[in-house]
């Protein structure tokens, strides 16, 4: 599981051969920091990661957030109208479903079209995060939908003869018991936001709007590919997930235990 | 606080193509300040009854009021649960895990109502005063006993003032050395406070302790209402004889104004019963084991029985004895003290106690003393 959040596409696009490259099986001969440097700062035409990554951390995490909030808070509007309109949470979900297993491929044109239609196209808090909230706020909606039946109904109804609506149930009353679902989900999608390279290729092709993935892309070479390089830049793409999931894996766990044994995963 | 008025209220629910009657026009005015019981076994819409009142289920058809304004109408609630203003207590307790104490449980209510924190603090430390949860108003609801869970649930209910009070099986949950205190709790506050109450049961214990006017539900239908004695001691068929309270039910020979169970003879009112058939209903608590004969005001003796087996439950001594003359029928008897199995002993019953049955099933003596409906 580690293996499969973590990977990334950035990494994917480390393997690749050029016309000229340097012998991949070489062992290394001395130890040396020079391709973390380079790739951090620059060169030339190629852009530093430095910005790229601050530029990814600014946004990824509220718009993770955001979206697992949103998401659930859509969740239970559609989980809540179950009984009383049936209909209204099937094509919620329907439509939810939809969005979720879509290529993201196959709205590149749509996608493009509506941002430049709202002006936000080539724009880093419009664009590039409308996008991601296109993408992600689905995805957080269907997860926490698997968390929601945790919630036992008679404890959603007691709030309500208390007098609670909508509102306050959602976050006295099922918040803390999805709150372990809640992390699980956020952790996932964060780390869905990090490595998605196709949004930001699409929308912030920009030298100054490069998110990290994109920016990383520029190390894996041209006419000639320098292994050391490449893999420095995956290196430094990876860092931020290898860390979340490295002091936040077990609320990851947590919550997907907590679907197995009820509310009482916290 | 008001006056609940249900007509014809009807809940149907679809169960794959069959439609489950769950309440079935229901008509019924609970008077105001009133505890109102509700019996029934268990699958027969006493829970769902419950829900219509609070607003939780959509009545199929009918309506409910509370003293003359809407609440639900057909396909429609009118006024939504969380403007009712009625406090449930349900059957789990359904206490707010796992963030809240007991304090955050019973102050929910009102911090819902938007009332002032002081105000708040004051209300729950004095329902909790009376509820005696003081101590554990710092714990969470896992970290407290059955009956304190219990208390705490009721402390929820009852701090908002609600109009209405619900409570649904609220005892079955506890132990049985608790549930007559809490009986007793129950009973206390709801005549205290004169607060209107339903209470759903299929303990009729839970009913006869605390309710004033009780009815009987079955198939969704109200079968009997009454005063709870009244459902005692005159039920209008077997089933609501055996839903109010234990009963020996046992089938006679009817001759010349003369019940014959085995070798047991009762006599019977002259002309009283047209057929040669009776279902005879004793209660176990209506009837006398005796060594010797001996004459008791108020009893006849109706026979000898063998005793079978004793056994202790809450503090009385149940004995199943059987005619001498047939084995096969089984009578329960409550005594004082046991008696060796094996023994013959003289079986008294009290003659205006005795409940007579046709055939079908339907009290026959004493005269109904209740509406009935059904
Ligand atoms: N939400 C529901 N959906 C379908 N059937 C239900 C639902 N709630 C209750 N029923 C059915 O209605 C009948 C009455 O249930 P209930 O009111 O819970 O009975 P009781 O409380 O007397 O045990 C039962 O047959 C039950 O299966
Ligand atoms: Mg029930």
């Amino acid at each position: 599981m580690v293996i499969t959040i973590v990977r990334h596409d950035s990494w994917r696009l480390q393997i690749k051969h050029g016309a000229a490259s340097a012998p991949i099986l070489l062992p290394p001969t001395q130890f040396s920091t020079e391709a973390y440097y380079f790739d951090w700062v620059g060169f030339g035409t190629l852009i530093g990661l430095e910005f790229p990554m601050i530029r990814q951390l600014l946004i990824t995490v509220p718009v993770a957030l955001a979206s697992v909030i949103l998401g659930s808070m859509g969740a239970y509007f559609f989980y809540m109208q179950m009984e009383r309109r049936p209909w209204v949470s099937n094509v919620g979900f329907s439509i939810i479903s939809l969005a979720t297993f879509l290529p993201a491929q196959t709205l590149t044109v749509p996608l493009i079209e509506l941002t430049s239609s709202l002006g936000i196209y080539q724009t880093y808090w419009g664009g590039l995060a409308f996008a991601y909230f296109i993408f992600y706020l689905p995805m957080s909606a269907l997860l926490m939908s698997i968390f929601l039946p945790v919630v036992p109904n008679y404890l959603i109804e007691s709030a309500r003869l208390d007098g609670a609506r909508d509102w306050s149930i959602f976050w006295h009353v099922i918040f803390p018991l999805i709150l372990p679902g809640f992390l699980s989900t956020l952790i996932f999608v964060f780390l869905m936001v990090w490595q998605d390279f196709f949004t930001p290729l699409i929308i912030a092709t920009r030298p100054s709007l490069y998110m990290l993935p994109v920016a990383a892309r520029q190390y894996v070479g041209g006419y000639a590919i320098l292994y050391n390089r490449s893999f420095a830049a995956g290196v430094i793409t990876s860092l931020v997930p290898l860390i979340v999931f490295a002091f936040l894996g077990r609320y990851f766990i947590r919550g997907l235990a907590a679907l197995g044994g009820g509310a009482k995963g916290v | 606080m008001v006056t609940v008025r249900m007509e014809e209220l009807t809940k149907y629910f679809k169960k794959g193509k069959n439609i489950v009657k769950a309440v079935d026009h229901i008509t019924y005015k609970i008077s105001d300040g009133i505890a109102f019981g509700i019996l029934g076994p268990s699958g027969h819409g006493k829970t769902t009854l419950l829900r219509l009142i609070a607003g939780l289920e959509v009545p199929t058809d009918g309506y409910i009021y509370f003293d003359d304004e809407p609440m639900s109408a057909p396909g429609k609630i009118v006024v939504e649960p969380e403007r009712r203003n009625v406090a449930m207590v349900f059957q789990n307790w359904a206490l707010y895990p796992p963030n809240m104490t007991v304090y955050d449980n019973i102050a929910f209510p009102l911090k819902m109502a938007k009332m002032s924190k002081h105000e708040i603090d004051k209300r729950v430390r004095e329902i909790a005063e009376e509820l005696e949860l003081t101590r554990v108003l710092n714990h969470y609801p896992k970290e407290i006993s059955g009956g304190q869970m219990q208390r705490t649930a009721l402390a929820r209910a009852l701090v908002k003032n609600p109009r209405i009070l619900l409570l649904d099986e609220p005892f079955s949950n506890l132990d049985a050395a608790l549930r007559d205190s809490a009986r007793a709790l129950v009973r206390r506050i709801q005549k205290e406070r004169k607060l209107t109450t339903m209470i759903v049961s299929h303990d009729p214990a839970d009913i006869f302790s605390i309710a004033d006017a009780a009815g009987v539900i079955i198939n969704g239908k109200f079968a009997q209402i009454g005063n709870p004695a009244d459902i005692y001691n005159t039920p209008a068929t077997t089933l609501i004889a055996t839903l109010s309270g234990d009963i020996n039910l046992l089938s006679a020979k009817v001759v010349e104004d003369t019940a014959l169970i085995a070798n047991l003879k009762i006599p019977l009112n002259k002309g009283l019963i047209s057929d040669n058939e009776a279902i005879i209903g004793l209660r176990p608590d209506e009837m006398k084991l005796l060594t010797e004969p001996q004459d008791i005001r108020g009893f006849i003796d109706i026979g000898r029985v063998r005793v079978k087996v004793s056994s202790y439950t809450l503090g009385v001594f149940r004995i199943v004895v059987s005619p001498i003359s047939d084995d096969n029928i089984n009578i329960i008897v409550v005594s004082d003290e046991p008696i060796e199995p094996g023994r013959e002993v003289h079986l008294l019953i009290k003659p205006d106690k005795i409940k007579i049955f046709n055939k079908e099933e339907k009290l026959i003596y004493p005269e109904l003393k209740n509406i009935v409906t059904a």
